[in-house]
């Protein structure tokens, strides 16, 4: 038995496959890479997988983590070679290994939101002494919180026509921040709802270390 | 346009469904495709997606290094008010480009109900809903499937009908196609041609007169068409093409897993089924092919389940070595086999134990009717006996829900009839309790479900009335108070959309204007849908001037012209008459396998007819 940290890429088409649907993907991705899972005993057997931080439908992210468990040993570049041949389109194994951090190690989370509007609109939200914003709560009600401290020291660039703002937020088990609520709070400031894109660059340890 | 989509993508739910880029959809380059071929499924993704035909076809179209085919699907309410209002044509899901570009749009026709949905994507591609609205530089719209066997419903819209099963048909469409485009295509000169092609049904080569009182005085071929058309069968199944891949939606859809079909046609001639009449004769594929196929499919795929898929699977001659071979490799590899309907009886407890037969649905069977009168009548081969007998060796083995399948308004029924499925759910639920074993402190559920019957044409019930909503409330309230257990749950059908269902499945082609007029009103079919509006397509029937109920619910005679009756599916005329005079009698008939009714489909001298018995 031999537990395994895969980093993979999730972008393009993929990045419509939900955080509920993406288990499922990459079992089928290993049975047809006839990659030795460990599964569990009994009626219902099925493999142990899972993921350090789920990325909402739509975002794209290039340095996710998947935690797995084989039957037997087999190298991590092995893995990731037979990985790739298995991948759907947007889906790509980068490296695989024994796990660095334990799972409620990871603290942090780079972005990078591209919203479809001038930089100036994001620069006049950002100068706010508090941005308020309606957050929904694991118990189904919401919450206003200010993102401002979280958002405080993210960058801005404005680049053909649409604003880049680079911003490392909290993503762990005691506080998560997902970026959308930035463009909420513009919502709510300029009337106007925005197209938007999120990219997560890559997770982070409360040190600011990789999380591997 | 592209950016557009994307955008929409993430404003609805699910965006799965119309994003494309699953595992082995195929993306083709322009340059070396000559014919573009849309399949359309008029129905949701996760519907369409389950559906074995359509991958079939999918894969055998992309075969062909010429043909592209992709795949299209009903969008949900959400993505089409979307479509709309951003002004986005319906598209492929591989190429994301509008299918009013392709050479061909066709449609598998699986259910009555989703005509109005053909007419809605139709509508949404931004192409005429008719075929004479449709010129050169219009996609040809063509379709296929069991209802095909009935299209006139459907006969203004569609260009051209595949009968019978589509793999060798399809490929002989579209290379006559090809070759009249080399030579400049004509609309009207392609489809006469095309009419020539056994299996190609073109509605439009055909005059319809009526008699005074409604019913069809001929049916009148012109230009050369045949006066019958012919269904089309593979003749050897071990031969045909067979995909080795399926596309694997990231989604969740109905029915996610391999699928292997293990033979074609049934055996059985139960009367109310349409399918068992229209796909004979049986055919089986040999073991060799199933276990090859399966195999190659769970390892492309990565699925972790695979079914059986055919229409009674334990008719299979050949079922208990087959299930040992693929046992061979899929208990190694984890794979689940799944077999839809079963018959357990035959098998050793430690074959049943390997086999998701159990697991998944729970224990299922389908009587039909509440007498052994009545299922004699409808020649449905299942005793009450073979029910207890099964239901008790499931409740020993610790099962405690048994699911029973009924039907009623099923010609010759009584009230006596009724109280028979109530009879028949409370001995099983006596069943359970005459175990001694039975778990402690444990009940049964007895899950009793009513569907109406509807009559379908190439059926010996094909002439039969059926029963008026009033009659089937009538019996449905009988239902509920033969039943004197709160451990039988009762569930029935809405009886509404089955009477829509039973006009347009023995139609003819005045129906055509009522399709158009709902679909005009924005109106469903579906009784799922928020939009059903029962009251609304009775006023559509009223505005053209047709009465539903001289389709649904009149007894037809005999030498009555039935709509389809220029359509040939094998099975005669003669041998239907013969087989409703029988279901009167309540005198069964033998299956193919024990005796040979004579149905006529022997005429293919292919399968189950002339085996050796
Ligand atoms: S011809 Fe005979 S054996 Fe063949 S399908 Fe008909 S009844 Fe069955």
């Amino acid at each position: 038995m031999q537990n395994v940290r895969v980093i993979f890429s999730k972008t393009g088409r993929a990045k419509y496959i939900s955080h509920l649907d993406l288990a499922r993907t990459m079992t089928r991705v290993m049975r047809r890479a006839a990659i030795p899972l460990w599964y569990t005993e009994g009626f219902n057997r099925h493999p142990y997988l899972t993921f350090a931080a789920p990325l909402s439908l739509g975002y794209e992210g290039l340095q996710e983590t998947m935690d797995l468990r084989l039957q037997e040993e087999m190298s991590g570049e092995e893995l990731v070679q037979r990985l790739n041949e298995a991948m759907p389109e947007g889906l790509s194994a980068l490296s695989a290994g024994p796990a660095v951090a334990k799972a409620g190690e990871l603290a942090l989370a780079d972005y990078r939101l591209t919203i479809h509007c001038p930089a100036q609109t994001v620069q006049a939200l950002l100068a706010q002494t508090e941005i308020p914003v309606e957050k929904r709560t694991k118990k189904k009600t919401t919450k206003t919180i200010d993102i401002k401290p979280a958002f405080a020291n993210a960058g801005v660039k404005e680049q053909e026509g649409k604003t880049v703002l680079s911003v490392t937020l909290p993503c762990g088990s005691n506080e998560t921040i997902n970026p959308s609520l930035f463009v909420s709070a513009l919502r709510t400031a300029t009337g106007e709802a925005y197209g938007y894109s999120v990219l997560r660059l890559a997770l982070r340890k409360a040190d600011g270390s990789l999380f591997r | 346009m592209k950016e557009t989509l994307e955008n929409l993508f993430l404003q609805v739910q699910k965006p799965a469904r119309y994003t494309g880029g699953e595992l082995h959809s195929v993306t083709k380059d322009l340059r070396d495709v000559d014919v573009r071929f849309a399949f359309c499924f008029p129905d949701l993704y996760e519907v369409g997606m389950s559906h074995l035909g359509m991958k079939i076809l999918y894969a055998q179209f992309n075969n062909e290094p010429d043909i592209w085919c992709e795949r299209v699907f009903a969008p949900a309410e959400d993505m089409e008010a979307l479509m709309r209002e951003h002004g986005v044509p319906l598209f492929g899901l591989e190429s994301r480009d509008p299918i009013k570009d392709f050479d061909f749009i066709g449609f598998t026709l699986q259910y009555e109900m989703s005509y109005t949905a053909v007419l809605h994507m139709l509508d949404l591609a931004r192409v005429p809903l008719r075929s004479d609205q449709r010129d050169e530089q219009h996609p040809l719209v063509v379709a296929g499937g069991p209802c095909a066997c009935n299209p006139e419903p459907l006969a203004d819209f569609v260009d051209l009908f595949f009968l019978g099963e589509g793999e060798e048909v399809d490929l002989e469409v579209i290379r006559l196609y090809q070759e009249h485009k080399r030579r400049g295509y004509s609309k009207q000169a392609f489809l006469r041609a095309c009419a020539a092609i056994e299996g190609v049904y073109v509605p439009s080569l055909y005059d319809v007169s009526y008699n005074p009182d409604g019913t069809v005085a001929a049916v009148t071929p012109k230009d050369g068409a045949p006066e019958t058309v012919r269904k089309r069968i593979i003749k050897d199944l071990d031969a045909c093409y067979y995909p080795d891949y399926f596309v694997v939606p990231y989604t969740d859809i109905v029915h996610d897993r391999a699928m292997s079909e293990i033979f074609r046609g049934c055996i059985r001639g139960c009367r109310f089924c349409q399918a068992g009449f229209i796909y004979r004769p049986v055919r089986e594929k040999s073991v060799d092919t199933i276990d090859r196929q399966s195999h190659a499919l769970c390892q492309s795929t990565g699925y972790e389940e695979f079914s059986l898929s055919s229409l009674s699977t334990s008719d299979y001659t050949q079922l208990e070595p087959l299930l040992n071979r693929l046992l061979a490799w899929a208990e190694p590899e984890h794979t689940n086999i799944s077999l839809p309907s079963l018959r357990v009886d035959g098998f050793s407890d430690e074959l049943v134990n390997k086999l998701n037969v159990l697991r998944r649905a729970g224990l299922t069977f389908a009587p039909e009717a509440g007498t052994q009168r009545l299922r004699d009548a409808i020649n449905k081969n299942l005793t009450e006996e073979e029910i207890l007998d099964t239901a008790a060796k499931a409740f020993r083995g610790g099962w405690t829900a048994v699911k029973l399948y009924f039907m009623m308004g099923l010609p010759t029924e009584t009230m006596e009839d009724i109280e028979g499925i109530a009879q028949l759910g409370q001995k099983v639920v006596n069943a359970f309790y005459n175990n001694p074993d039975k778990p402690k402190g444990k009940g049964v559920t007895v899950s009793v479900s009513a569907s109406c019957f509807v009559p379908k044409p190439f059926t010996p019930f094909q002439w039969e009335p059926q029963d008026t909503k009033a009659q089937l409330q009538e019996k449905q309230q009988h239902l509920v108070e033969s039943v004197h257990t709160k451990k039988i749950s009762l569930s029935w059908h809405d009886s509404a959309t089955s009477f829509l269902e039973a006009v347009l499945a023995r139609g003819d082609r005045r129906l055509c204007a009522v399709l158009e007029e709902a679909h005009r009103r924005g109106f469903h079919l579906d009784s799922w849908s928020e939009h059903f509006d029962f009251d609304g397509w009775m006023d559509v029937f009223a505005s053209c001037g047709l009465d539903p109920a001289f389709y649904a619910n009149r007894r037809r005679s005999y030498d009555e012209v039935l709509p389809w009756d220029h359509l040939d599916y094998g099975v005669s005329k003669a041998f239907l008459i013969e087989e409703n005079k029988k279901a009167h009698a309540a005198v069964t008939t033998p299956n193919c396998r024990q005796a040979c009714a004579g149905c006529g489909a022997a005429c293919w001298k292919e399968g189950v007819c002339v085996a050796k018995r």
